[in-house]
C-alpha cells in the first residue's frame, strides 16, 4: 500500500515526533509513505474563508502533485484534511469551478484532474488496513492505561463534506485506541472544539478551553491522545504557561500505535513530547 | 477592541443596509439568512459563546438580516468563530452561522478589514509557501532525527496564484 505522505506546516516545522511516529508506524504496517516533492502549505481553513477561489487554487496545487505521482494523500492534521477534501471534492462535482481555478493554475503550469483521494491517516488505518489486520499485529499490548481521546472538528466536520464517522458520536479514534489493548474512556464534552484557531486573535480563551478538557481527561485517564497537530499544541501549551501544570501527557495517535506494535519507545519521537509521557512504559506487558 | 453588540443604541434599517444584506446573501454561504429563525441553537452550543459574552452567533444571524455593516465588521467578532462547525451540523434550518461569518469575512476584506493575525498568515503562506519558516534550522533538526527535509514549497508558484486572483494585493492593502 502506497500513499503520497502531506505532512503539513505545523508537524513540519514544530512536531517531528507526530512525522517520526507516523513514518515507523506505517513503515511496519507495510504502508509505503512517499513525500511530495514542491507541496506546501495547504492553505489553512482561515484562508477557506477569506477567498474561495485562492483557497481552492492554492489547496489544488498540493492535489496536483499528489495526482503526478499517481498516489492518493495521506494527512496528519485535521485542517489540512478538511481543506484538502473539501477542495478535492468540489472541483470534482463543479465544472465550472474546477475551469476557473484551472485558469489560476495554468499561471503556474498546473492543471487539477480529480484523479485522487485525499484521507486522513486515522480514516486510512481504519478503512484501508483495517481493525483487525491492525489488531493482529499489535505485539505489546497497553493493558490497564485509559486515554482521554480529543477528536478534533475538521476530521468530522463539515459531515456533509467529510462524510466520515459520526459527527456527533463518533467512534473511529476510540476503536484505534483499544485495539492497543489501552482503553479509550468517555468523559464530559469529549467534542467540543480546542478553540486553536483563536490563539492568535485570543490566547487566553484558547488556554482556558484547552484547561478545561485536560483537567477533564485527568479525572478520568493517564494521558490524552490527539489526531490532529493543532489540537496537540494546545493542549500542550495551555498546560506549559499554568504556574502548575496539570502534567497530562499529550500523545499523538502514531506514537500510541507504535508503541503497541512493538517499535521501541526511542523510536517513536517521545522527546518532542514536552509533557513527559514515559509513564506509558508502565503499562506495557513485556 | 471587543464590538458592542448590544441594541440599545436601536437599529434602523435604511436603504444601506438593505443593500449590505443583498450583497451578503450574494456571498455563497450566506444564502439562507432569512430562514433564521432565533431559535439560538448556536449560541448555546457554541464553544467561543461559552466563554465570550461579546461573541453570539444567534445575534449575528439576526445583525445580518437587519443588514448592520458596521456592527458585523467592527472590532474582533468575525475573527473570533473557531470554525468548529458545531452551529454549522445542529442549525435546524441549515443558516450555519459559520458560513455567514465565512461570507462576512470575504466582505470584510473587500472593505480593507482584516484581523492582523489572519494577515501575517496570509503574508507567511505567500512568502515561505508555509505559515512557518522551514529553512536550514529546522531542516538540521530534522536530519538529526533521520527525517527527510522538508519538502521545498515551490514559493514562486503560491504567490503567483495568490497574485493571480487578487487575493494578495487585497490583504496587503489592508
Ligand atoms: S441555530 Fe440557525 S436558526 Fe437557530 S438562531 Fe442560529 S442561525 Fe438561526
Ligand atoms: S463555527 Fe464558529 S460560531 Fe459556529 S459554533 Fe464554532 S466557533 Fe461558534
Amino acid at each position: 500500500m502506497k500513499f503520497a505522505f502531506f505532512v503539513g506546516c505545523t508537524t513540519l516545522a514544530r512536531l517531528w515526533g507526530y512525522e517520526i511516529a507516523t513514518r515507523r508506524t506505517a513503515e511496519k504496517l507495510g504502508v509505503e509513505l512517499v513525500d511530495m516533492p514542491g507541496s506546501g502549505c495547504c492553505g489553512t481553513t482561515y484562508l477557506e474563508t477569506l477567498d474561495h477561489i485562492t483557497a481552492l487554487a492554492i489547496a489544488a496545487r498540493n492535489i496536483c502533485i499528489a495526482e503526478e505521482m499517481g498516489l492518493d494523500i495521506v494527512t496528519v492534521c485535521n485542517g489540512c484534511t478538511e481543506v484538502l477534501t473539501k477542495a478535492n471534492k468540489e472541483l470534482k462535482k463543479d465544472p465550472e469551478l474546477r475551469e476557473k481555478v484551472n485558469e489560476v493554475l495554468a499561471e503556474v503550469g498546473r492543471r487539477f484532474e480529480g484523479t485522487v483521494e485525499v484521507k486522513h491517516i486515522l480514516r486510512m488505518l481504519k478503512e484501508d488496513i483495517g481493525l483487525e489486520k491492525i489488531g493482529e499485529a499489535v505485539a505489546r499490548p497497553l493493558k490497564g492505561l485509559r486515554v482521554g481521546a480529543h477528536y478534533g472538528c475538521h476530521l468530522l466536520k463539515p459531515s456533509d463534506v467529510m462524510m466520515f464517522d459520526d459527527p456527533e458520536v463518533p467512534t473511529t479514534l476510540d476503536e484505534l485506541i483499544d485495539i492497543t489493548g489501552a482503553e479509550s474512556i468517555q468523559y464530559p464534552n469529549k467534542l467540543e472544539c480546542c478553540t486553536g484557531p483563536i490563539m492568535g486573535v485570543r490566547e487566553d480563551v484558547t488556554w482556558a478551553v484547552g484547561l478545561e478538557k485536560v483537567e477533564t481527561v485527568k479525572k478520568y485517564a493517564d494521558i490524552m491522545v490527539t489526531s490532529c497537530p493543532f489540537c496537540y499544541l494546545t493542549y500542550e501549551r495551555c498546560q506549559l504557561v499554568q504556574e502548575s501544570s496539570p502534567d497530562v501527557p499529550v500523545v499523538h495517535y502514531p506514537q500510541l500505535l507504535g508503541l503497541a506494535l512493538g517499535i521501541d519507545y526511542k523510536e517513536l519521537g517521545f522527546d518532542n513530547n514536552r509533557i513527559d509521557a514515559s509513564a506509558i512504559l508502565e503499562f506495557m506487558e513485556d | 477592541m471587543m464590538t458592542d453588540l448590544s441594541e440599545k443604541e436601536g437599529i434602523r434599517i435604511g436603504k444601506e443596509n438593505i443593500e449590505f444584506r443583498r450583497l451578503l446573501m450574494e456571498t455563497p454561504g450566506a444564502e439562507r439568512i432569512m430562514l433564521c429563525y432565533q431559535c439560538g441553537v448556536c449560541t448555546a452550543d457554541c464553544p467561543v459563546a461559552l466563554r465570550v459574552k461579546e461573541f453570539r452567533p444567534r445575534r449575528i444571524a439576526r445583525l445580518a438580516v437587519l443588514g448592520q455593516k458596521e456592527r458585523l465588521l467592527e472590532g474582533d467578532t468575525l475573527w473570533l468563530c473557531a470554525g468548529c462547525y458545531t452551529c454549522y451540523e445542529r442549525c435546524p434550518e441549515k443558516v450555519r452561522v459559520s458560513e455567514i461569518i465565512s461570507a462576512l469575512r470575504k466582505l470584510a476584506l473587500k472593505e480593507g478589514i482584516i484581523h492582523p493575525t489572519f494577515k501575517a498568515l496570509m503574508k507567511s503562506i505567500a512568502e515561505m509557501g508555509y505559515i512557518y519558516e522551514i529553512g536550514d534550522f529546522q531542516n538540521e533538526m530534522r536530519e538529526d532525527e533521520d527525517l527527510p527535509q522538508a519538502p521545498e514549497p515551490e514559493v514562486k508558484e503560491i504567490e503567483a496564484i495568490m497574485r493571480k486572483t487578487g487575493f494578495l494585493d487585497l490583504v496587503e492593502g489592508c
